[in-house]
């Protein structure tokens, strides 16, 4: 518990000493929502969401496809410190390899869930998106599964490859695809066929899902909790297994 | 104690087995009655350790660093009035506000060093601390062990280069292919290790087979060291016609280097970085 806390409180003050990779990420997303409004606005109501304005699906859209990149963060810290050779210090604590994932990973959880509130906020204000009678403790809940759903998925990706550089394809190429099959990109009912069949492998798919209830169906705490259930579970499931996995032992090599 | 041993010989690898960061093929790690492979986390409360390689976090400030690492090894409200405590003794207290980034290697050493012993460890083991140190950085780092050897701790300093081990005048362990080969105080291992020998100088090339015949090493610009049953009339007479080629010729006195050469055969390298700091220390003096 002592190593959960102090890494917990010290990769929170790294992040308070240095905010502008979530600045950054804060920013592309609202740059790049009106961009696509209108179109996906049509593209919602193509699919029988009549009177969607296209927020409903652009904002979690970018929630969903940027969260991934966000994500990857934790993962980055864990090889930045082998580059920083504070690694053995960590592991000389002798503190079990539970804690230090936990350590890594429950700040990046609550930091991920405030960068996704803070966008929805955003998106309301810039591009109008409302409830329309959807329950906002709803919204939270997938965000929440969301968030620890990412994160436990990059902390697998990290307890399996062995450079950075490996992390950093698994990320980019799976915001793409994970986002792309899940419905980030565009509504779930415009996807073809094959991508909808495999979509709900992904966590994207569960948390547009969830956001489509919240957002175009008016949903409560009730409709979405399906769609939390299994963000949640799999974050429990893909959590065991990277703690069986994670060799606290193993060098990683940070960029060179 | 000053752990001594040539590159290679297994100096950080004990460090580590000790810190519970390798597992031991076989064998016990005892520290004050406690089993550290049974119970690391007990052990880890005991003992800090300073890796060879600096080990700090470059965008925190220096007392961010001081702190997380003591409350990382258990300290609670305490820690910052450690921080602040091992900071002066270190020399680090006017660099406190200021981001380990920003810090010279120097300082980054101190820092690294300061980070082991934020909560005063029973046991603290130094791996090479003095390594691309400067030479005021040395000076404080070997203050401060002497200083926490005499409050009580026990430190463990690893390095291969002599003139530290001499001015800590602590026992000493000579390592070897992850032996033990020796211990002792240093007057003690001159006393089991005396090594007769000659330092000479030759002008122009040393005859042929000569460095073989005399088991002598090259130790400066045409200097050879060589030990053993050996004297100065038996030079000359080795010499022969050649004798003329010598330009110096003293004996060797037993000193830590000679006895490192008994023990293990072999000559024990120097940091180069630590003789550029030595030779500025005498060229500003």
């Amino acid at each position: 518990m002592t190593a959960l806390l102090a890494l917990t409180k010290v990769q929170l003050r790294i992040i308070r000493n240095d905010p502008w990779f979530l600045v950054i990420m804060f920013g592309m997303p609202l740059v790049v929502m009106p961009l696509f409004t209108k179109t996906m606005g049509l593209s919602l109501q193509a699919s029988g969401f009549e009177g969607a304005t296209g927020a409903e699906q652009v904002v979690p859209g970018q929630v969903v496809l940027f969260g991934f990149f966000v994500g990857g963060s934790v993962g980055f810290t864990v090889y930045r410190e082998h580059g920083w050779r504070t690694w053995d210090r960590l592991r000389a604590s002798a503190a079990p390899s539970v804690a230090l994932l936990g350590g890594f990973g429950l700040p990046w959880i609550v930091i991920h869930v405030i960068w996704q509130s803070a966008l929805f906020a955003a998106g309301a204000l810039a591009l109008g998106l409302n409830f329309n009678g959807g329950s906002p403790i709803a919204l939270l809940l997938i965000i929440t599964g969301y968030s620890m759903c990412v994160i436990a998925l990059i902390l697998l990706a990290t307890a399996t490859f062995r450079t950075v550089n490996q992390l950093s394809a698994f990320q980019n190429v799976g915001a793409m695809v994970f986002g792309g099959l899940g419905g980030a990109l565009v509504p779930l009912e415009q996807l073809p066929g094959w991508a909808r069949a495999v979509a709900p492998i992904t966590p994207a798919y569960w948390a547009m899902r969830g956001h489509q209830d919240v957002f175009l169906r008016g949903g409560g705490v009730a409709d979405v909790l399906p769609e939390f259930g299994v963000l949640a579970g799999s974050a429990l499931v893909i959590s065991a297994l990277t703690v069986s996995r994670f060799r606290v032992d193993e060098t990683k090599e940070f960029f060179a | 104690m000053s752990l001594l041993g040539r590159n290679g010989a297994g100096k950080t690898t004990m460090l580590s087995i000790i810190a519970g960061l390798l597992v031991p093929d076989a064998g016990t790690v005892q520290l004050d009655g406690l089993d550290a492979l049974k119970d690391p986390e007990s052990a880890a409360r005991l003992l800090g350790i300073a890796p060879q390689e600096t080990g700090i976090y470059p965008i925190l400030t220096v007392r961010q660093n001081l702190e997380f690492f003591g409350e990382l090894s258990g300290l609670k409200a305490s820690r910052k009035s450690r921080a602040s405590e091992v900071a002066e003794q270190l020399g680090l207290e006017q660099l406190l506000d200021r981001k380990a980034s920003q810090l010279s290697g120097g300082e980054a050493r101190r820092l690294h060093t300061a980070c082991a012993l934020v909560h005063r460890p029973r046991l603290l083991m130094l791996d090479e601390p003095t390594v691309g140190a400067d030479v005021a950085t040395r000076l404080q780092l070997i203050d401060a062990v002497r200083q926490l050897a005499d409050d009580g701790a026990a430190v463990v300093y690893t390095t291969h280069y002599l003139p530290e081990v001499e001015s800590l005048a602590a026992d000493i362990v000579i390592i070897d292919d992850g032996q033990i080969l020796a211990r002792g105080t240093q007057d003690e291992l001159i006393a089991a290790h005396q090594l007769r020998g000659v330092r000479f100088s030759v002008e122009g090339v040393l005859p042929h087979g000569l460095a073989e015949e005399l088991n002598a090493v090259i130790v400066g610009d045409s200097t050879y060291r060589a030990v053993g049953d050996l004297d100065m009339r038996e030079l000359l007479r080795l010499f022969g016609s050649n004798a003329d080629q010598l330009t110096a010729v003293e004996s060797l006195r037993p000193d830590l280097e000679t006895v490192f050469l008994a023990v293990t055969g072999h000559r024990l390298e120097a940091d180069a970085s630590q003789d550029e700091a030595t030779s500025a220390e005498e060229a500003s003096a």
